[in-house]
């Protein structure tokens, strides 16, 4: 049972970095998942809504045959005591009237030091008592007696029989019990596993959904109308307004990005034919940060929409991020320890690893360094380190912190902490003792673990 | 500006491109780096200039009035090999999946400098000028009958100088051709080379990343959808249990 846990989430796992087959190419809309949510409850899971259900009606039916056991017993033990009173109280009378030799199972006594003493107080009275013996409970006796002229006259008969049958009525009234018990609990888990296989089809399409395909529906239509069906309509709505939101916000960000990026790369290429100069200096830099400025917003804006999703494959680390920060253009040492192999994102990773070395140079100190160990990875640099408003609250946008903190917008922590959630890595800021500001990329942590 | 490490004939592209200072911006600055540069403004009059002229690659935005990239890109297809590169504003998987669908070798997405522009073209006329003589060092599948030789396995069979035989597909490395039952299958210069990559490595399993690089140019900022959808596009030509899918690691060709 305790090996359970880590086998299912090695199927998630597995499942998460499907490669395209040749039957079912990619879908190209909806990328690989990223995040797995939820592990499906196995069915021989003790936690199981099935075994609940069957424990309930094992429950009920016990609650019922022990009310009806309970009466049942009562109702003939008293009924058998009421016989066995009249019997004994005739016996008596036949005895005292000394009509005949009374049954066979009665016998009398007239010794009362033979007698039981809780009888010889009762008759004490003065009329006739009967009194039920069951100290000895193999062997149960019914006493009648009555004081005659001073003289104590009782006959007891034996009641064994009557135990005897009453304790194989209770017998009888268990086995039926444990009979209903073995058509009840299979009967209840065998109904209940109907509404679980819909409960389950929902818990499975609302994973999909997260997982990223919003096409997903769990299609409740023509079912039995009840809680289950209400559930399912409810969640097919949510997931086509989720996808219909999520549509629209996607559209409007291609669309933006399209208005934007055309007459900026008018721009940038005019720009690059312009002759060299002092000017063409000053308006290649502006328009290097409108670039930057652009992309990064637009980079914003997809992450907000929610429709990025990661493309897991194993990579070895210490390559993508070395190459990362060689592409950034900006000097940082790169220390590799073990040479760690990977299973993320390379396109996301380079994005945050390039903004946080961006970052580093830009309102830290140098040198800037950069350390892979394991799957963590370590961005440091040795200015004043990060100011306290970010460490509390986290990167905001357009927020730089203190003014001589210098140049940038403020976006590359964001975008940095954004593509990070997309490939469920934890990123935390902190400084360093020494100062010095130390971000901190932990890829196996986040939602993966 | 002065860069004309072009190459020494001149090689044409054309650009069909709506945005008019693009056009021209981009025109200028590759005929600054020694192309001849046609350009269209949309997507019907560059399918007309296509079919007049003779042209080395096609340099396609995705969103033109009229026929779009992608619809032409489509077009140019049925008839041609000619390398294509999609420029893509929107950059997203739409744009992106539907042009490497419909047969562009590769993309960009703008705004995109000149410099980088270049380096996606010449890696792009590298493969379709791609030979074995030519650059025999820095490209493994170039040799791949000396890596694999005759005690390596029984398949491929070395059949004449530089033919790999896997099943009914016959690869012929110095002319540069595949052969499906006898039949020559015309495969655009992406698709050739990732042919050559995977039969220089016969039933090893190649990952989209050395893919990417070797094939490509990219690092690891390429994006491995390109592989995918050439895989895709060639196993449509040669049969689609030629090449398996690894899941969780990439591809092999099946011996």
């Amino acid at each position: 049972m305790s090996t359970e846990p880590a086998e299912t989430r090695r199927t998630t796992r597995v499942r998460r970095r499907t490669p395209p087959d040749p039957l079912h190419p990619p879908d190209p809309l909806h990328p690989p998942r990223t995040r797995a949510p939820l592990n499906p409850l196995s069915a021989l899971d003790p936690r199981s809504l099935r075994w609940k259900i069957a424990a309930l009606a094992a429950a009920a039916s016990c609650a019922v045959a022990v009310a009806v056991g309970v009466l049942v017993h009562t109702t003939t033990y008293d009924w058998s005591l009421n016989v066995g009173r009249a019997t004994a109280l005739q016996a008596l009378m036949s005895k005292a009237t000394g009509a005949g030799g009374g049954d066979v199972s009665a016998s009398a006594s007239e010794d009362p030091a033979a007698l039981p003493p809780e009888l010889l107080r009762q008759v004490a009275v003065g009329k006739t008592v009967t009194w039920y013996d069951d100290t000895k409970p193999d062997e149960p006796w019914m006493w009648a007696a009555v004081r005659d002229n001073g003289r104590v006259l009782a006959v007891k008969m034996d009641m064994g029989a009557e135990r005897r049958s009453l304790q194989a009525l209770d017998r009888h009234i268990v086995m039926a019990t444990l009979a209903a018990l073995a058509i009840v609990m299979p009967l209840a888990a065998l109904v209940a596993e109907l509404s679980n296989r819909r409960l389950r089809r929902v818990a499975g399409t609302v994973r999909r959904i997260a997982g990223g395909d919003l096409d997903a529906r769990i299609g409740a239509g023509g079912r039995t109308r009840d809680e289950i069906g209400e559930i399912s309509a409810a969640v097919d709505s949510m997931a086509s307004a989720l996808q219909e939101r999520l549509l629209a916000e996607q559209r409007f960000t291609a669309d933006v990005a399209h208005e934007l990026r055309t007459p900026l790369m008018g721009l940038i290429t005019s720009a690059e034919l312009l002759p060299e100069g002092e000017v063409t200096e000053l308006v290649r830099d502006r328009v290097g940060v409108l670039r930057a400025l652009v992309e990064d917003l637009l980079e914003i804006s997809r992450l907000d929409a929610g429709a990025e999703r990661a493309d897991h494959v194993p990579v070895p680390l210490g390559g993508v991020v070395e190459e990362s920060v060689r592409r950034t253009g900006l000097p940082a040492r790169v220390e590799v320890t073990a040479h760690p192999m990977a299973d993320t994102d390379p396109r996301r990773l380079d994005r945050i690893i390039a903004n946080l070395v961006v970052n580093a140079h830009r309102h830290g100190r140098p040198p800037v360094e950069v350390s892979v160990r394991g799957t963590t990875i370590v961005v440091r640099d040795h200015g004043p380190g990060f100011p306290d408003t970010l460490l509390a609250e986290g990167p905001r946008r357009f927020r730089t912190g203190a003014k001589e903190r210098g140049k940038g917008h403020g976006l590359g922590l964001t975008i940095a902490l954004g593509q990070a959630q997309v490939i469920g890595a934890a990123l935390d800021f902190a400084n360093a003792p020494d100062g010095g500001a130390v971000a901190t990329v932990r890829l196996e942590a986040g939602t993966r673990d | 500006m002065d860069v004309r490490s072009g190459p020494q004939t001149r090689v044409t592209v054309l650009l069909v491109e709506d945005d008019e200072v693009i056009r021209k911006t981009v025109g200028m600055a590759l005929e600054r780096y020694g192309y001849e540069v046609s350009t269209a403004g949309d997507g019907l009059t560059g399918l007309e200039l296509f079919r007049e002229g003779r042209h080395d690659l096609l340099l396609l935005d995705v969103m033109l009035p009229g026929l779009d990239g992608i619809g032409l890109c489509r077009r140019v297809r049925e008839t041609s090999l000619i390398p294509i590169l999609m420029m893509s504003a929107r950059g997203d998987s739409l744009d992106v999946v539907s042009g490497l669908e419909a047969g562009a070798d590769d993309y960009v997405v703008k705004p995109v400098d000149t410099g980088v522009l270049v380096a996606r073209i010449r890696s792009l006329l590298r493969r379709a000028t791609f030979a074995p003589d030519r650059e025999p060092a820095s490209e493994p599948a170039s040799e791949p009958a000396s890596e694999h030789g005759p005690d390596d396995s029984p398949q491929p069979a070395s059949r004449g100088t530089g033919d790999l035989v896997f099943g009914e597909l016959t690869i012929d490395t110095q002319g540069l051709e595949a052969r499906l039952a006898g039949e020559p299958v015309a495969l655009a210069p992406t698709e050739l080379r990732l042919l050559l990559e995977f039969a220089a490595h016969p039933g090893i399993v190649l990952d989209r990343q050395t893919l990417l690089r070797n094939v490509w140019d990219y690092g690891w900022d390429g994006d491995s959808r390109v592989v995918d959808l050439c895989v895709q596009r060639l196993r449509k030509k040669i049969g689609s249990d030629r090449i398996e899918t690894v899941r969780g690691f990439g591809y092999k060709l099946r011996r």
